[in-house]
């Protein structure tokens, strides 16, 4: 008997892609983070209002850490991006064969504003501003 | 210089679940992988079980994993890959023996999308000519050599088998473009489906994999593009 098709989370992930496969992973990573970002927040919200202060500022914790700061700051950058990367290869299918140089044109992007962003955050986490 | 291969055993008869050979074969840097199972079968094991015909890159049936990524066997030499080989099936298709993968799924999604030429007139009395623009349209998706490597490096098809894939969108392209073919709106039918052309995310797994360097995203992306204006310009 042949052996099912199915194709596992890590076998697929083994996969070596490279670079395009890596936008591709990191864009549903990211796509997720600001899920669960957004979503936090409308619960500590929702706490803050039903159930007092004390449930609210612990899930407040979580998204103001400043792991998790970094993390979101990346996924929204990186998202947005990305995000304008694809519809531009969608709308003009010609620039799909120039794929790899936008991929790295995009990270020539994501990497300076990230960088950036952090410097400003831990500048005003250090000065406590 | 001696190289150490892993490759994929799975046998339907006695095994259970599959597991990995190692096997050590010498070999020159311009071998190809192809050339080391050769070896194996011939000198070491004759059990190990993968496709082969025409060993030159053109028939399309030693498509394997070859270190994480789907090559032909034919294609890949010694040299590129270095002395350390893993070599699996190709993902998605339900494996067979070893490296041999049942294609009919794959096939299927081929037939699916209408592969053949479809003219205007039943009885043509005289050759129906093209400019050499509206054969350079399409002359890229004519080079397919139906090795499933593009269609099973695509994780929209690891996922969803109903999915048509790349091979058969790169043949669907083939005619929709040409300029002579009557059959395009049925095609586009095809592929403006669930299972069609949106499954497809621009992953770009199937351009690598391609041995024959077809710019498959871009013609997925023509075939969109001809989805969502209904212009084939």
């Amino acid at each position: 008997m042949a052996l099912d098709r199915r194709v596992g989370f890590f076998e697929g992930l083994k996969y070596k892609g490279g670079g395009p496969m890596l936008a591709w992973i990191l864009h549903r990573i990211s796509g997720l983070g600001m899920i669960v970002f957004i979503s936090l927040h409308v619960v500590a919200s929702f706490f803050t209002q039903e159930m007092g202060s004390d449930w609210a500022i612990s899930i407040n914790i979580v998204y103001e850490s400043v792991i998790f700061q970094l993390f979101i700051v990346f996924s929204v950058l990186y998202h947005g991006i990305n995000g304008i990367r694809i519809i531009i290869l969608d709308l003009w299918p010609r620039m799909l064969r120039y794929q790899k140089e936008m991929t790295w044109l995009q990270w020539l992007v994501v990497i300076p504003i990230y960088g950036l962003t952090i410097y400003i955050m831990i500048q005003r986490m250090i000065t406590g501003e | 210089m001696k190289v150490k291969l892993k490759i994929f055993r799975y046998d339907p008869e006695n095994d259970k679940k599959p597991h990995y050979d190692k096997f050590v074969v010498e070999a020159e840097p311009t071998d190809r992988i192809l050339d080391l199972l050769e070896w194996i079968k011939d000198y070491q094991d004759g059990t190990i079980s993968y496709r082969r015909s025409c060993a030159h890159g053109v028939c399309g049936s030693d498509a394997m994993r070859i270190n994480g990524v789907n090559r032909l066997a034919c294609k890949v030499l010694v040299k590129d890959v270095g002395t350390k080989v893993t070599v699996q099936p190709i993902l998605g298709l339900p494996i067979e023996k070893d490296l041999i993968v049942d294609m009919e799924p794959f096939f299927d999604s081929y037939k699916s999308v209408m592969p053949y030429f479809v003219g205007g007139e039943e009885n043509p009395q005289k050759e129906q000519l093209q400019s050499p623009e509206d054969r350079e349209r399409f002359d890229d998706t004519t080079k397919c050599i139906l090795c499933a490597a593009c269609t099973t490096s695509c994780p929209s098809f690891w996922a969803n088998g109903e999915y048509v894939g790349p091979a058969a969108m790169v043949n669907a392209h083939r005619f929709i473009f040409d300029s002579r073919d009557q059959a395009a709106a049925e095609r586009l039918k095809v592929l403006n489906d669930q299972y069609g052309v949106y499954r497809c995310h621009t992953i770009f797994n199937c351009t690598d994999a391609c041995p024959r360097e077809i710019q498959v995203t871009q013609a997925i992306g023509d075939l969109k593009k001809a989805i969502a204006t209904s212009r084939l310009d």
